[in-house]
């Protein structure tokens, strides 16, 4: 037979590709993520963002309440990216296409739609006014650091939809399957759940559970102070035992001493968590994770897409 | 004393009823060509019963239910009624017994379908089994009229001239152009071996445009799968004498495919479609230059240098199909096949883009389309190869050759009564498949034993 003929290789058609996502962020009006990850988080931080980094509690609920949001925004961003175009990836797979430069492409791709993703939450989050601790404790920049996280998130669940996309072989079981890993990702983080055995084991298999960690350890959750103790006091203030109110006496007792921050601070220092411990180690663990969870998938994602030629007609 | 009281009349129709099943099978079975013994084993004659009929994943989904079902009644057994599990098993049960009648359904309408029988049939069927396993089995009037391909029955090895020829021509390989040598093409269903091709020997010259011609389910995409090495069949395939299955890395670029489907991005200008299939498919050392001139040539050729920054999902469907055309083109491919170009567009649009399929053949390359309306482009075509589904349902070569020779062969006018003379009856065609098939293998076996004939049909 005739001379080999060299065609181009994985980089050279990773290129191609990129090229081409780009030009249909234009075409296809994929730029509409970007409003909709703006207005979503707006809605986010305008419910919970007055008590984050200020109490436990609004720290816990706010972190998750962001970790909501990049679950959103990733989950969304790659969900049919693959599977309705699963014909034409077929034909050009025949005709010479690398899937692993395909993919490494879409992958490229959806990295910087996750940063401006995170840019934009980081955006609103100064916007609202959200009070972030002063320093950072991986790079020293605190907007850094939980840029990072949000990215991370961000990124590992679009790669966990995009791997979906691959999976399946249509947008209609795309939607389908996605309501699945979301409820999956939320029941068991163990954030919103109160989880045990088997099922706390779980916890770890979600980006969730990571992404909570991460911001929560970032916030300095041990050395916030706790409310929901005094607030649960304060309701049972007028109970009497034999012509006594014990509770209201230790409460106004409290209140006329000044001493309601150091109390609520002393409640928190009792209420510490050692997976939300602000350390590098655990943030850096964390990262750490939610990066395993990406390199998993995009492996995952191409070794499934390999199988597209076995589709049937 | 004996009292009918004590008699289990439910026990005994429940025994009357297996044994009239299990002799209405074996008649079933025998009548199908198969082992009659077969039906005594339980589960397992669903399972034969349904690969009789050309059914055979409902027959195993069928048999493994049953499986379980007899897993679950045991386990129920154990547990006794007691148990606090008895009541899970029974619903469980239960429903696997809803499914399993379902899928019984689906093999006795495979039942009536292959013994020419209406569907209402299954309404004796499915309530009472043993009555149509009776009628069917044991009826002299009820015998299988569409049973499906039995390599078995093929005609004795040495005696089908199709195999003749087939055998003959196996080493014959043309250095130039297509050489097309199938044995087979098999598909495997659960344990069953279904042809869908069988010995189909042929050529084509380069340069020429060739019309793929057969009826619904004749096997041409299954052919042209073929062809392409997407589905592999026991053939070896010869593009200007290299063999593509052997060298299928290098030759995937050499040949261009267009689906019937436009495979095509919507959210991209014309221009870059056409410019990011260059980069993939032209060689890895053209030029920026070099791949701009191909552009604009395949650009000139197909007439999509008007509005060609405009985006793919804003033409017209003969424009798109331009453009599908003009992303295969570009790698100047030596073998250019096109299954069904035309569909969806009317017939001047349609001549014309079977006219610059005619130009892209006259500069080189083997040009093969599959169309249900040739008629309207029939003289545009040098060579035209028919397929047909013989009564065992497996797909033949019935005729290659120039349109004009197909029309005297066929004693037709027009390809569209040729295709009508070669489909099945039930299809409203004239059911002649199988005596074309023999004809035209008996016509070439002709040629074969005098070379000289075979030379001028070369020509």
């Amino acid at each position: 037979m005739s001379e080999q003929i060299r065609h181009k290789g994985r980089i050279a058609q990773t290129g191609i590709y990129l090229g081409k996502l780009f030009r249909m962020f234009i075409y296809q009006n994929d730029w509409k993520m970007i409003p909709m990850a703006a207005l979503i988080a707006g809605m986010v931080t305008f419910a919970v963002g007055a008590n984050m980094f200020k109490t436990q509690e609004g720290t816990v609920g706010g972190c998750f309440s962001l970790v909501c949001v990049c679950l959103w925004n990733g989950f969304f961003n790659s969900i049919q990216v693959i599977c309705r175009e699963r014909p034409i990836i077929k034909r050009e797979h025949r005709a010479g296409m690398h899937i692993t430069s395909y993919i490494g492409a879409h992958m490229i791709y959806q990295a910087i739609l996750c940063m401006i993703q995170t840019g934009i939450i980081i955006l609103i989050c100064r916007i609202a006014n959200i009070r972030f601790p002063e320093t950072g404790a991986v790079t020293g920049n605190v907007t850094v650091d939980s840029a990072v996280s949000l990215f991370l998130i961000t990124y590992a669940a679009d790669m966990i939809s995009m791997t979906i996309s691959c999976f399946v072989k249509n947008t209609t079981a795309a939607m389908t399957v996605m309501p699945f890993m979301l409820m999956f990702e939320l029941i068991f983080s163990g954030e919103l759940i109160y989880l045990t055995g088997a099922a706390k084991k779980l916890t770890v298999l979600t980006i969730v559970k990571w992404g909570v960690m991460s911001l929560c350890a970032l916030g300095g959750y041990n050395s916030l102070p706790m409310v929901s103790l005094w607030n649960q006091v304060w309701k049972f203030r007028k109970v009497e035992i034999h012509g006594y109110q014990p509770v209201k006496m230790i409460t106004d007792k409290i209140l006329q001493e000044k001493k309601l921050d150091e109390f609520l601070l002393q409640c928190g220092a009792y209420n510490t968590n050692i997976t939300y411990e602000t350390t590098t180690s655990n943030i850096l663990t964390c990262w750490g994770f939610m990066l395993g969870t990406i390199a998993l998938f995009a492996v995952i994602s191409i070794l499934l897409l390999k199988r597209v030629d076995k589709d049937t007609r | 004393m004996f009292s009918l009281r004590d008699f289990d009349f439910y026990f005994v129709y429940r025994i009357f009823a297996i044994l009239i099943t299990t002799a209405g099978f074996w008649m079933i079975f025998k009548k199908c060509g198969k082992k009659g013994w077969r039906a005594l084993i339980p589960g397992f004659r669903y399972y034969k019963l349904a690969e009789c009929v050309d059914v055979e994943k409902e027959g195993v989904i069928c048999m493994l239910l049953e499986l379980v079902e007899v897993v679950l009644t045991i386990a129920s057994a154990v547990k006794g009624r007691g148990s606090g599990y008895y009541g899970y098993l029974a619903l469980f049960n239960l429903v696997l017994l809803l499914t399993e009648l379902l899928y019984r359904l689906r093999i006795f309408s495979g039942v009536c379908r292959v013994f020419g029988r209406n569907r209402k049939w299954l309404l004796l069927w499915g309530p009472v089994t043993w009555a149509g396993a009776l009628i069917f089995g044991f009826g002299k009037h009820f015998q299988p009229v569409n049973l499906g391909y039995n390599p078995d029955n093929d005609m004795v090895a040495g005696t089908n001239p199709a195999k003749i020829y087939f055998d003959s021509h196996i080493n014959s390989v043309s250095p130039e152009g297509l050489t097309v040598i199938l044995k087979d093409r098999i598909v495997r269903d659960m344990t069953k071996k279904r042809y869908l091709l069988k010995d189909i020997y042929f050529t084509i010259p380069p340069r020429s445009l060739v019309l793929l011609l057969g009826g619904s389910g004749a096997g041409k995409t299954t052919l042209i799968n073929a062809i392409l090495g997407y589905e592999k069949a026991n053939a070896s395939i010869y593009l200007n004498g290299v063999n593509i299955y052997d060298n299928y890395e290098q030759m995937k670029y050499r040949i261009g495919f267009v689906p019937q489907q436009d495979l095509l991005r919507g959210h991209d200008t014309v221009y870059n479609t056409l410019q990011d299939a260059a980069k993939l498919r032209m060689p890895a050392n053209t030029t920026s230059s070099g791949r701009k001139s191909r552009i604009a040539d395949v650009m000139g050729v197909l007439g999509l240098s008007e509005g060609s920054t405009g985006l793919v999902s804003k033409k017209s469907g003969g424009m798109r199909k331009r453009i599908s055309i003009g992303t295969e083109l570009i790698s100047d491919p030596e073998l250019f096949i096109l299954d069904e170009p035309d569909s969806g567009l009317d017939g001047v649009i349609a001549r014309e883009l079977f006219e610059k399929l005619r130009d892209i053949a006259h500069q080189g390359s083997i040009v093969l389309a599959i169309t249900h309306t040739p008629d309207r482009v029939a003289e545009l075509f040098d060579q035209v190869i028919v397929l047909a589904r013989d009564s065992g349902r497996v797909g033949r070569l019935v005729f290659s050759g120039k349109p004009s020779e197909a029309k005297e062969f066929f004693g037709k006018n027009s390809m569209e009564e040729i295709v009508m003379a070669i489909n099945k009856k039930s299809e409203g065609g004239e059911g002649r498949a199988d005596e074309f098939i023999e004809k035209y293998s008996r016509l070439m076996n002709e040629r074969s034993s005098s070379p000289e004939k075979e030379a001028d049909s070369h020509e």
